[in-house]
């Protein structure tokens, strides 16, 4: 089995973010990118299912910048296939854009199953693996937990509601998942093995190819939340604190 | 008997030939079956991998025997087994040495030339002297320690393994061999004394007063009135004695005796930076760390052999203590089990139990759980007489689990944010030197300015905010006192000590390449640190990656200042205080004079724990370990938490002082955990050293507070220090 593994680069929120003087993005020169966590899950799975069954990982990561420590991991980690699709991409790239230029770089490579993650934390939007499906004419099931090959030609996927409610499907490959979480959390890739890596493996370059998906969205205006509301801390004996706390329910209309 | 009028005895009184050469047969089969051993066992360690213990060999022969003459290593801590084993472990070379004078005289000189025969009259009478007295000795020796282990039964005795259920092995066998060991001694001690009071009793030869014990039983016989009864017996226990004595040196190599023969070895291949400076993975390792016995070099192999179960290592482990699966001494046991059952060189007596099949050692013989225990403070290594070193082979066996991914996912989590951003708060890098913010004075750039001391903040230092406030009282001292001092900013990363102990060792590597090129661009004569943890490995481990420079603990400058007068206290606090000594400052940096001077400086009564200086307990953070998951066992305190219990066993003491900033962590919540709140304050040392330099007295410890009255009475009662 093939699986293709597009990952995402998103901010990484321990430092702090900057809105560009436009006020329409973050700024992106001084921000520091790191994969998105739900792609790090489908690695994950599909690391998996490697491991369980045996299979053919590809990586795949759009080259908004630092892409490729995140891809060396992805192979010290056990993938076996590592491909940086290169561009006019560092200041982002959108959801539409994306799908669309993924869509015809995993078309020219084997694949029966393309796990993305569900989405990711900069845009929240969750489309790439939606759309991949659908330009691809693949079927596609989000927010997924668990893959496991259903014979030859299928899998049996886990599919998580609201309300802890799991649907177990069965899907015909090739075929696109949305991962929400791998069965295991992610693997730890050992320093060692990352630098090995670095000295020995050679990361694939593909010129990514020219499309016209639009940006599906623009984003108008972004702003840092503004400081509003207060906190109170109550201080006092337990009793003293449960009155007072006791009192603001009652005030609110919270506890009658 | 006219032909002795010299003093000297007849090797083979009453022998017919025939019994001699039965004697010699005898003896020929048992060095035979002994050397058959010893050969299996060299051959074990020969398969070894190589281990660089060679260099100094003439100083290691001369420190390791000092080490064995003088019991030092054995009598540290434990006066009474020191004692009673130097008695047998003399009585039993001179009985050696003295048979072998025998066999020198009789066996060689005599076939050469009978005129050189040397054993006789005076210097037999002070070898029978020597012999008799120093025989006295040995059966000592070998009582106090047959008390004690059947008697008194120290908890280091017990062979209990907290590593498996109950039910799932039987040490009996260990039991036994103890108890062979113990009574073929006695016997054949007894035997000998008893041969040699027949043989007196014979015929009385008046220089034999100078083998007093066997001329006193030479006088119970007459008392008895069994002399010629017992003459007939003479050869009887002639040849008890000797088939004891031949069957000792056979059972020898098979058995716990071959600690005879291995641990003065061991003692002198020992590293004497063993688990301060761990070893470096070969470049040519393909995976890191060990896995198999093919691992293992031969010095690891000859500590499994080395070890005599004393317990020692097994008592003083805080993570046995805490109730984890793990004991230093049953890993060692058990890795020689595993190893005798892979590369021969067995033990007669071992433990039965179904051991796991093929030839995984990391994580199956020892468990991955028994591995991630451990919190590398090294008491168990303190502890050993015979210079093992548990705690390298448990950092190899680590790093093999990491790089099979098999660790916790708290240290998980810790060691990707170490990756990602150099410190374990997964905080910013750029955010390393906000803890200055609250200065009112700039702490100089390192990497900008030449300063004299650079001053290594460390991680909790640096960016635990229950712990900045410290940090902050450490650069006001400095400054106060003038240092020339300076941080390297941005520019420091986690030191790596402990993520080297935790098996990361490209992380380790990572860390300290980008702290000694930092430290290469920096100007300045020492490193000062703050975290005994990140002394170690400054110290120790980076002048093997190209940063060798001088290591100084904040306490030892401090105490300098105070000392030359740059810190002139205001006041003088009073109270009693105990001072911990946090393992790496301790154990490893042998760093422990400077807090208690600046305690008692300080004006403080110092009282010691039970527990003090190289002997002290783990607060259970190291190795990792902070950055695992909750692993306390329910229903045994956490190691914590028995300290500061341990520091309540002594009246009067309401501040507990560390020096270090995760023992500042582990102590507070040990406080509130435990159950010790109101009880006990747990104080860092520069805490104090901040009262003693702040012109308002409120800030002290007072004398005379709650603590005193509500803890007094109750702690007067109780055992104190000397009770124990």
């Amino acid at each position: 089995m093939d699986i293709v593994v597009p990952v995402k680069m998103v901010p990484d929120l321990v430092e702090e973010l900057e809105v560009n003087a436009e006020g329409t993005d973050l700024d992106r020169s001084v921000m520091k990118l790191r994969i998105n966590e739900f792609d790090e899950h489908a690695v994950e799975e599909a690391l998996g299912l490697k491991g369980r069954h045996g299979a053919r990982v590809t990586v795949l990561a759009v080259d908004t910048g630092d892409v490729d420590e995140t891809l060396f991991t992805c192979l010290a980690k056990g993938a076996d296939r590592a491909v940086k699709i290169t561009g006019d991409f560092q200041n982002g790239v959108s959801s539409h854009t994306m799908a669309a230029v993924l869509a015809k770089v995993i078309a020219g490579m084997p694949h029966d199953l393309i796990l993305a993650g569900v989405q990711a934390a900069d845009d929240r939007d969750g489309q790439v693996g939606v759309l991949l499906g659908a330009t691809m004419g693949l079927p596609h099931v989000s927010v997924v937990t668990g893959v496991e090959p259903a014979g030859d030609k299928a899998v049996s996927v886990r599919q998580e509601y609201a309300g802890g409610l799991v649907a177990e499907l069965e899907v015909d490959l090739p075929a696109v998942l949305g991962i929400q979480a791998a069965r295991q959390a992610p693997r730890y890739a050992p320093v060692s093995k990352v630098r090995q890596i670095m000295k020995t493996a050679k990361l694939e370059a593909i010129a990514a190819p020219a499309v016209d998906a639009g940006a599906g969205s623009t984003v108008r205006r972004l702003a840092k939340p503004e400081v509003a509301g207060r906190a109170e801390f109550i201080e006092g004996s337990p009793e003293e604190v449960a009155e007072r706390l006791y009192a603001i329910l009652t005030e609110r209309g919270l506890v009658k | 008997m006219s032909d002795l009028v010299t003093p000297a005895r007849e090797v083979f009184r009453n022998f017919p030939a025939a019994l001699i050469s039965l004697f010699y047969g005898l003896s020929t089969l048992a060095m035979a079956v002994a050397l058959w051993g010893l050969w299996q066992r060299g051959r074990k360690y020969w398969r070894g991998r190589p281990a660089d213990r060679w260099h100094a060999l003439g100083r290691r022969l001369l420190r390791a025997g000092a080490a064995v003459g003088s019991h030092t290593t054995l009598a540290r801590r434990n006066v009474g087994v020191g004692l009673a084993h130097a008695g047998i472990f003399w009585g039993f070379v001179a009985l050696f040495v003295g048979t072998i004078i025998i066999m020198i005289d009789y066996d060689v000189v005599r076939l050469v030339n009978p005129q050189w025969r040397f054993w006789k009259g005076a210097f037999y009478r002070w070898y029978s002297l020597i012999l008799d007295l120093l025989g006295l000795a040995f059966l000592g020796g070998l009582g106090l320690m047959m008390c004690r282990r059947w008697i008194q039964r120290p908890p280091a005795l017990d062979y209990t393994r907290p590593d498996r259920e109950p039910g799932a092995y039987s040490r009996s066998a260990y039991t036994t061999d103890d108890r062979l060991f113990l009574w073929l001694l006695f016997w054949i001690a007894v035997t000998g004394y008893l041969v040699e009071g027949m043989r007196i009793a014979a015929d009385r030869p008046a220089f034999e007063t100078w083998s007093p014990v066997g001329w006193q039983i030479a006088d119970l016989f007459d008392a008895l009135g069994v002399t010629p009864a017992v003459n007939r017996l003479h050869l009887w226990f002639w040849w008890l004695h000797a088939l004891l004595a031949l069957g000792f040196i056979a059972y020898l190599p098979y058995s716990k005796a071959i600690h005879m023969v291995l641990d003065g070895v061991n003692l002198a291949f020992k590293d004497d930076l063993a688990g301060k400076r761990l070893p470096a993975v070969p470049e040519a390792a393909a995976v890191p760390g060990y896995q198999t016995l093919a691992d293992l070099t031969w010095k690891d192999l000859l500590d499994l052999d080395a070890c005599t179960k004393c317990g020692r290592c097994h008592v003083a482990c805080p993570a046995r203590a805490a109730g984890a699966p793990l004991s230093p001494r049953d890993l060692i046991l058990e890795l020689r089990e595993h190893a005798e059952h892979g590369l021969g060189g067995r033990t007669w007596l071992r433990e039965r139990q179904v051991r796991p099949a093929g030839p995984a050692m990391t994580g199956a013989v020892i468990r991955a759980e028994t591995l991630w225990a451990c919190t590398t403070c090294r008491a168990c290594m303190d502890a050993c007489p015979v210079g093992i070193e548990h705690v390298p082979l448990i950092v190899q066996m680590r790093r093999r689990l990491v790089a099979d991914g098999d660790l916790d996912a708290g240290l998980q989590g810790t060691l990707e944010k170490l990756q990602r951003y150099g410190n374990s708060f997964g905080q910013s890098d750029r955010n390393r030197a906000r803890w200055t913010q609250g200065l009112n004075f700039k702490i100089k750039d390192a990497r900008k300015e030449p300063v004299e001391y650079l001053w290594f903040v460390g991680d909790y230092a640096a960016y635990d905010p229950a712990l900045q406030g410290l940090t902050r009282g450490v650069a006001r001292a400095f400054h106060r006192a003038g240092l020339d001092f300076g941080i390297l900013y941005e520019g420091e990363r986690n030191s790596g000590n402990d993520v080297r102990r935790a098996g990361e060792e490209g992380l380790f590597q990572l860390l300290a390449e980008k702290n000694v090129e930092a430290l290469a661009r920096a100007r300045f004569n020492a490193i000062v640190t703050t975290d005994p943890h990140s002394y170690n490995t400054l110290r120790f481990e980076y002048p093997e990656l190209g940063a060798a420079y001088r290591v100084r603990h904040y306490t030892e400058v401090l105490l300098d200042l105070m000392r030359s007068g740059h810190l002139p206290l205001e006041r003088r606090l009073g109270g009693v205080a105990t001072y911990h000594d946090p393992c790496y400052l301790s154990r490893y940096a042998e760093v422990m004079d400077a807090p208690r001077e600046m305690l008692v400086t300080l004006g403080l009564r110092l009282v010691e724990m039970r527990r003090n200086r190289q002997n002290s307990f783990c607060c259970g953070a190291g190795g990792g370990r902070i950055w695992m998951g909750d692993t306390r066992v329910a229903g045994v305190p956490t190691a914590a938490e028995q300290r500061i219990a341990e520091a309540l066993e002594s009246p009067g003491i309401r501040s507990f002082v560390v020096a270090c900033p995760k023992d500042v962590t582990m102590y507070r919540a040990a406080v509130k955990t435990g159950g010790f709140e109101g009880r006990i304050e747990v104080k860092e040392i520069v805490e104090l050293l901040g009262e003693a330099l702040a012109p308002h007295p409120a800030l002290s410890i007072s004398p005379s507070g709650p603590l005193r009255g509500a803890g007094g009475g109750r702690e007067n009662t109780g055992g104190g220090v000397a009770g124990r």
